[in-house]
């Protein structure tokens, strides 16, 4: 029996000191922790490789450690991640999985390790709870969803929209958005729909968008879901003007359609880097096929843009968790997606953007730039 | 059969659970406490669906919609009104119990794969629920800032205070699962999950132990979400999806069906093992998957199946205390035993029983004699409340029992046997004979006691201690034939049991069908071999294509031309 305990509480010891091995110089850590698999795995995996990227290109002396780690997508594989993250050495900051349902889970515990989070999480809620270690590098609901409603109305000059929004934490948290921004520019939605992000057949709600006589689709999905309704909207013949959510612009979604199947079809995003724009941006995507081979969409860029951020203020000086979440509470950055400050609730971006697709390309062009991060219609 | 351990695997067992103690106590970083927790929460709601999966032989994927309501009645108690852990905890278990109750009713006596849908189906309303009734749970974001569990007005911290609780709450739950498992309730469950049929034949109320099955997993599952809301401090939908109840599927079979040790077992190596492997970012999921099949094909019938092989093969298993015979107390018979009167029963367009009426008095033995597919079998399925007639009536003991539970019949005091012998795989026989006094005894261990009683009787006392796999069809005959003397009762329903014995068997078995007659037994006795039975028998009826030829005296079956035309083959002249 002697043999079977020691045995026994040998291998648990040695998983636990696996998982804790300290390091004794002044290192910081950054650790990466994103859905890596599960339903979000495309936007996890930009977001993956924008924090990797941007901690590849780490200023000369500093000293840093990173590990990438799969969340998944329940909220308890985020906390155990951020749980065993927080034990191996110093962690300076964390970029933490952009599902929100996640986010809300770790938050308490980052105020408990007094641990900053850096995310691109669009979800409302995670900058309401009151907790100052948290910084989202995206714009959140509020702002791309009244970008969103002001461009169907002011720019397409449409006032009877169908709204078609995933039942997931970002679904709902956006349609309850997209409800405010069309209510504050006087607009009432002639249909509004959730669908579960498992649905394979998108017809029928499809069809019954149409039937409520809209005149344009206001889509609010993850990726897959956007990809197959705008497959099965195309194949249908409806010519009426698309206009999605973020997911539309990930380059990983327009792979999934054809060209002329993207006629017409525009989203809100805060950034789209294989558009073009500065020489930074270009330099950014080429840096980021030449590392993954892939193209680099908004979460990429904003998570790229926070964590060089973190490694910004960390050059400046900031050696501990605590100072490197002061600066980013207090500083300006300029990043390659828009210029970032906090809002004082850790909402650092304030632009949105909205990009269209000219049935020719994959590849789509900026159709308008919302900067006001007052963004209600007035 | 229930959960019992040898002594090198109970001190396996113990070891492993010091281990996890000093673990805790001395080795553990904080991210180990917290695995160790998440471990100790699947483990709990494990617990339940053992009872109900791996006792009771339901494959209910509603375990993980109950370890949901539990974890949001903590979740909106907490987060929302403030109330602590005292109130919050009995409640995310009373919320589930009463949830269960009503669909258990409703779904439990649905086949295995309909009844797996059905509970698959509440999980999809529940999650469904969750998600659109946003003013109530939080929506798709579900409900943040749950508080600790606070305890009398002390906050649990999270670490080891969190992990001492969550692992006192599965000592107990594991004490309670295995005095459940052990006892006449886990024997029950066992015996309805190998035969259901053979357990109501046996006085087993098949739906009333499901449904108490099922409200006992949901006791537990409730627990379990409970303290996983306190670990995680949020709750959202994710806790309703079907991950979660695969989680709990994965634990049970990999840790050892039906065993309470297995669930801890299991849940410590699953939510360990991917952990293990988080280095490889994405890869840990293949590397997880074959170490997880590995232990699938290394250990088929889970750890504490591989425990018992290892502690098999290092130590000889010692043999069982012998159980000392107890007779049974015998019921008053009726003296009206069985009467039916113009039976019919229809599969489709064949008519297997057409207008059969019969008397089985107190004392006597009647032969039911006919060609295969006659209707013999059918016949006693009618009697024994396996089928329900057409039309006519049955009364036992001067009682309407038409169409009336195979459980309730037993019950009454009806007993009877199957042509191909019943027994339970990996069973005992004494546990296979006790089996049959679950509904009527006050605990397990009387039951063993009668059970060794009748097994002596048959002359089969020897075999208590063995395992009733690879039992000899001879010896597997007397096995059953044991279960249905061990009821006492007032009428018996023999089919073919003298089928496979040697003349000396068969002379053993009449001279005890005898004697139970005497007792005051009704038999019915259905028979091919015409030397065993005619010189029992004070009466024969024949059957063919469902209707009796013959009714009379069996001295005079071998002469009546119709029966030798449908059976016998030629008249016996005068």
């Amino acid at each position: 029996m002697r043999r079977t305990l020691s045995l026994l509480i040998g291998l648990l010891a040695a998983s636990s000191c696996l998982s804790s091995a300290a390091r004794a110089d002044d290192t910081l850590s950054f650790p990466v922790l994103v859905p890596l698999t599960g339903f979000l795995s495309l936007e996890g995996t930009s977001q993956r490789n924008g924090a990797v990227l941007a901690l590849k290109q780490t200023p000369a002396g500093i000293a840093i450690a990173s590990e990438v780690v799969d969340t998944g997508t329940s909220p308890e594989a985020a906390v155990t991640a951020l749980e065993r993250a927080a034990g191996r050495g110093t962690v300076g900051a964390v970029a933490a999985s952009m599902l929100g349902t996640q986010m809300l889970a770790m938050l308490p515990l980052a105020g408990e390790l007094k641990l900053p989070l850096v995310t691109v999480s669009g979800t409302a809620s995670i900058t309401e709870q009151g907790n100052p270690w948290v910084f989202r590098f995206f714009p959140g609901d509020a702002v791309t969803k009244a970008a969103h409603a002001r461009y169907v109305v002011e720019e397409l000059g449409k006032r009877q929209p169908a709204v078609i929004y995933q039942t997931t934490a970002y679904g709902q948290s956006g349609k309850a958005h997209l409800d405010a921004a069309f209510k504050a520019l006087g607009v009432t939605p002639v249909f509004e729909e959730g669908v579960d992000p498992a649905a394979k057949d998108l017809l029928p709600v499809l069809t019954k968008a149409l039937a409520a006589k809209p005149d344009v689709l206001v889509l609010h999905l993850h990726s897959a879901p956007t990809a197959l309704l705008l497959r099965q909207a195309a194949s249908s013949g409806v010519t009426l003007p698309i206009v999605a959510g973020s997911a539309m612009h990930q380059p990983s979604t327009a792979a999934l359609l054809e060209p002329a199947e993207l006629k017409g079809v525009c989203a809100e995003t805060a950034a789209s880097p294989i558009s073009g724009g500065t020489p930074e941006v270009k330099a950014f995507t080429d840096a980021y096929r030449a590392a993954f081979g892939k193209e680099p969409d908004a979460f990429a860029l904003g998570q790229y843009d926070g964590m060089t951020m973190v490694l910004e203020a960390v050059k400046a000086g900031a050696r501990s968790p605590d100072a490197i979440r002061k600066a980013l509470s207090a500083e300006t950055f300029q990043g390659l997606a828009m210029t970032y400050k906090s809002d004082g609730k850790g909402n650092m971006a304030h632009s949105a953007v909205i990009v269209c697709y000219d049935g020719a390309s994959r590849v789509p062009v900026l159709a308008k730039r919302y900067d006001d991060p007052t963004l209600a219609a007035k | 059969m229930g959960e019992r351990h040898s002594p090198a695997e109970t001190v396996a067992l113990i070891a492993g659970a010091l281990a996890l103690l000093v673990y805790a106590l001395a080795f553990a970083s904080p991210y180990g406490l917290r695995i160790l927790t998440v471990a100790g929460v699947y483990a709990l709601a494990t617990f339940g669906f053992q009872i109900v999966f791996g006792l009771g032989g339901a494959l209910s994927l509603a375990q993980g919609a109950f370890f949901g309501v539990g974890a949001y009645v903590t979740g909106i108690l907490g987060s929302r009104f403030g109330l602590g852990f005292e109130v919050t905890f009995p409640l995310s278990m009373l919320v589930p119990l009463l949830l269960a109750l009503p669909v258990g009713l409703a779904v439990l006596r649905l086949e295995s794969h309909y009844f797996a849908l059905a509970t698959l189906g509440i999980a999809q309303v529940l999650h469904l629920l969750a998600v659109n009734l946003p003013e109530l749970t939080g929506g798709s974001n579900g409900l943040a800032g749950v508080p600790a569990a606070v305890l009398f007005g002390w906050a649990v911290p999270r670490g080891l205070p969190m992990a001492g609780l969550v692992w006192g709450l599965v000592a107990l739950g594991g004490l309670i699962g295995w005095r459940l498992a052990g006892g006449r309730l886990g024997r029950s469950l066992t015996m309805l999950r190998d035969d259901p049929l053979a357990a109501a034949t046996l006085g087993l109320d098949v739906g009333r132990l499901r449904l108490i099955a099922f409200g006992i997993s949901a006791l537990f599952a409730g627990a379990a979400g409970a303290l996983a809301v306190h670990t995680q401090r949020v709750v959202s939908p994710e806790v309703l999806e079907f991950p979660v109840m695969v989680s709990i599927l994965t634990i049970a079979i990999v840790g050892g069906r039906g065993q309470m040790a297995g669930a801890v077992l299991g849940a410590v190596l699953l939510l360990h093992l991917p952990e293990w492997f988080r280095f490889l970012e994405r890869g840990y999921l293949v590397v997880y998957g074959v170490a997880l099949l590995a232990t699938v094909v290394l250990a088929p019938d889970g750890l504490t199946g591989l425990l018992d092989r290892i502690a098999a093969r290092l130590f000889s298993r010692r043999p069982r205390a012998s159980v000392e015979a107890k007779e049974p107390p015998r019921p008053q018979n009726s003296p009206d035993g069985l009467a039916v009167d113009d039976l019919r029963k229809s599969f489709g367009g064949v008519r297997a029983v057409d207008g059969v009426s019969l008397e089985l008095r107190p004392g006597s033995i009647t032969g039911l004699i006919g060609p295969n597919g006659s209707g013999k079998s059918t016949v006693i399925n009618l009697l024994s409340g396996l089928e329900r007639p057409d039309a006519g009536r049955v009364r036992l003991g001067g009682r309407d029992v038409t169409g009336t539970r195979a459980d309730r019949l037993a019950r009454a005091g009806l007993a009877r046997s199957f042509q191909a012998a019943v027994l339970p795989n990996g069973a005992g026989v004494l546990e296979a004979v006790a089996a049959a006094r679950l509904a009527v005894d006050p605990d397990a261990r009387t039951a063993e006691a009668h059970a060794r009683w009748a097994l002596d009787r048959l002359g089969a006392g020897d075999l208590a201690g063995k395992g009733c796999d690879g039992l000899p069809a001879a010896l597997r005959r007397r096995v059953e034939l044991a279960r249905s003397l061990v009821r006492r009762p007032a009428v018996l329903l023999l089919d073919e049991p003298a089928a496979g014995l040697t003349d000396g068997e068969k002379a053993e078995l009449a001279a005890l069908l005898r004697e139970l007659a005497q007792e005051g037994v009704a038999i019915l006795l259905v028979e091919h071999d015409m030397g065993f039975l005619l010189p029992l028998a004070g009466r024969v009826l024949c059957l063919d294509r469902g209707r009796v030829i013959y009714d009379g005296p069996a001295g005079g079956v071998r002469r009546d031309p119709a029966v030798a035309a449908a059976y016998l083959g030629r008249a016996v002249p005068a």
